[in-house]
């Protein structure tokens, strides 16, 4: 009896649970996502496709469901060696948004995703070459001509003198006008989009933008450009280290100067003190002694003995009037 | 719960497990489960994004959140306060620091500048989940959408500006520029993302010889306040003292001139009182004059030996020790 039920029910069990199996497998039920849409075909023919998310329903065994993404995908093209129109090498890298605009198309044309992103290679890298090598480099590498608006001036500091700073400027300005740019990268990744969005759509794909990641110089011109930048900067260096050379010279001229300058100064002035105060002192003497100038012979002729013959070897003759009373009273006059 | 009270148990635990006791325990676990998976737990940090049948419902805050379970409606956790960091031109660990040795990261901080020079520009971009809903279903790849977009601008920026300008002044202006431009291009797709911040890193010239060549200018700009100091430094040493010099010597000329005026007054001051008494008595102050001036020069108290010679040699008198010790 027992055993009986046992075997009924696990067989109603494995019975339910087969057909669950089936339901599940073989459903007229799925789910569709956020972000995703599907394309229903019935033997291969597309029957529906639908777009908005939720519990969608389809025939068991017979309906076949193609579920595509409905984000924006993004396609990342590898960076292309392109000459631009005056025949210089550029790496440009660049990427695309697209997404499944229409998913039947899409189904028809492409059917899988990496087949899209091939189809994109084959579309996308032919407008980028062709623009690219349509236009010169400046219309790539620049969006605005604000460069030209820009002022650039090198960090001149410490300098007394605003003339100097303003020479030191002139001569360390490496600002060349650049030339005009009548598109700029933006205005190109429009045009490729453009061009591209024309076999895109045949796919039913919308392609939403083509950027520009990123542009380089090809090696050797890389190379080149390195050269000229350091020339550039080996200029200014010199022009600094040559101003300060100069500014040297000049500090030791100008030391020279107002060395010599100041000394010849002070040297007049105290010459002039000297020989003012000398003719005062001659007028002085002279005023005083041309009251009497006999006396005056004497008084300094008198004088000066004193002051020069103490100190020589003297030999002296009795004739001197000093020695009149040296042999006696008669010896007198 | 009758049938698990049945004794006797052992004589049925072989072959004969009751049906009810099957059915109960594949409901209990049922329930158990279906119940564990009726909640999920959002993290303060989070926001989760409740799908029903794969299509959107709500979105929940934080704590203890229930929903239906039996894969009816699924839950997703967005981390939307996290602001999180990007890094261009270089990777940053947090054992290690900052790496910038692999050579695809300098690819991507390689950029051309307006005036046509190369530079190396590194940076970062910060950003939060806004909109979990928007993030979670609006776009595919969404970091490689980020990394992508910000490239682009940052090159479109940096292509724009003279290289010095880029170096310096313009710094700021790229960074405000680049969030707004990437906030933008971001709003088109419906990323739900929002640029917190873009910052600047590195901002060099290529490695090695041009490095080195800009570095040289700087040297050079060195190089060059030396030379001016150096300049400045001699006159200082020189000019001061000389100035000093210069006085001095005009000083000592005033010295001079007042010694020799007053010598002079002094002089003559003395002339002329002694001229006063020489005319009261001529002829004995010129002979007193004499006499005195002889004695002190005969009779020095230093130098000088004197000799006395008598021409006639008839009065020889010998005072040849006249002068002195000699």
């Amino acid at each position: 009896m027992r055993t009986n039920v046992n075997k009924k029910l696990i067989t109603t069990l494995v019975i339910v649970g087969i057909f669950l199996v089936i339901f599940v497998l073989l459903g007229p039920f799925y789910i569709l996502y956020e972000g995703q849409q599907s394309v229903l075909t019935r033997f291969g023919k597309i029957v529906n496709t639908e777009t908005s998310a939720g519990l969608k329903f389809k025939m068991p065994l017979v309906d076949n469901v193609v579920i595509y993404p409905k984000k924006i995908i993004s396609w990342d093209g590898a960076a292309q060696r392109i000459p631009t129109k005056e025949n210089q090498f550029i790496w440009v890298d660049t990427t695309a948004r697209w997404k499944i605009a229409d998913p039947a198309k899409y189904y028809e044309t492409v059917n899988t995703i990496s087949n899209g992103l091939s189809r994109m290679n084959d579309v996308l890298d032919s407008s980028i070459r062709t623009i690219i090598s349509e236009n010169y480099l400046n219309e790539s590498v620049r969006n605005t001509n604000k460069i030209n608006n820009i002022k650039v001036e090198e960090q001149v500091q410490n300098l007394d003198n605003v003339e100097d700073a303003e020479t030191l400027r002139n001569l360390t300005a490496t600002q060349a006008r650049q030339e005009t740019i009548s598109i700029g990268r933006d205005g190109l990744s429009q045009r490729m989009f453009e061009q591209a969005k024309q076999f895109t759509d045949a796919f039913g794909i919308e392609l939403i933008d083509i950027i520009v990641r990123q542009i380089r110089y090809s090696d050797d011109l890389t190379e080149s450009v390195y050269q000229r930048m350091i020339k550039e900067r080996n200029q200014i260096a010199e022009a600094y280290r040559s101003y300060g050379r100069g500014q040297l010279a000049q500090w030791q001229g100008k030391t020279e100067n107002e060395e010599k300058v100041i000394l010849s100064e002070a040297y007049a002035k105290s010459e002039t003190i000297k020989g003012i105060a000398d003719a005062k002192a001659a007028d002085i003497y002279a005023k005083s002694y041309n009251l009497d100038p006999e006396f005056f012979e004497l008084w300094r002729t008198l004088e000066s003995y004193r002051k020069t013959i103490p100190s020589l070897d003297k030999v002296l003759s009795t004739d001197m009037q000093y020695f009149n009373r040296l042999y006696g009273q008669d010896m007198g006059k | 719960m009758d049938t698990m009270q049945q004794p006797p148990r052992p004589a049925r635990k072989a072959n004969n497990i009751s049906p009810k006791l099957v059915i109960w325990i594949i409901v209990a676990v049922v329930l158990v489960m279906l119940v564990l998976s009726s909640f999920f737990v959002v993290d303060q940090t989070e926001q989760s994004v409740v799908l029903r049948f794969g299509k959107y419902s709500r979105t929940v805050g934080p704590g203890l959140q229930t929903k239906i379970p039996l894969g009816i409606e699924a839950s997703y956790n967005v981390p939307t306060q996290v602001v999180q960091t990007m890094t261009f031109g270089y990777r940053s660990s947090p054992s290690k620091g900052a790496l910038y040795a692999n050579p695809d990261y300098a690819n991507e901080s390689v950029m051309l500048t307006g005036d046509l020079n190369i530079i190396d520009v590194e940076w970062i971009v910060q950003y939060k989940i806004e909109d979990p809903v928007k993030w979670m279903f609006n776009v595919e790849s969404r970091e490689t959408t980020i990394r992508d977009i910000s490239q682009s601008v940052m090159n479109k920026l940096v292509g724009d500006l003279p290289i010095l300008s880029v170096m310096t002044s313009e710094r700021t202006k790229i960074e405000v520029e680049a969030q707004a431009e990437m906030q933008k291009v971001f709003d088109t797709y419906g990323l739900g993302v929002r640029v917190v911040t873009v910052k600047l890193q590195n901002i060099v010239p290529p490695v090695g010889a041009v490095q080195d060549a800009f570095e040289d200018v700087n040297k050079a700009i060195q190089d060059m306040n030396r030379l001016i100091n150096e300049g400045k430094q001699n006159y200082n040493k020189v000019i001061p003292s000389a100035k000093g010099e210069a006085n001095k010597a005009i000083q000592v000329a005033q010295g001079y001139a007042a010694e020799r005026v007053n010598q002079a007054e002094g002089d003559v001051a003395r002339f002329n009182s002694v001229l006063d008494v020489y005319r009261q008595n001529k002829e004995i102050t010129r002979t007193r004059l004499y006499i005195e001036t002889m004695e002190s020069i005969i009779n020095p108290v230093e130098g000088g030996s004197v000799t006395l010679v008598d021409k006639n040699l008839s009065n020889f008198l010998p005072v040849q020790m006249l002068g002195g010790q000699k």
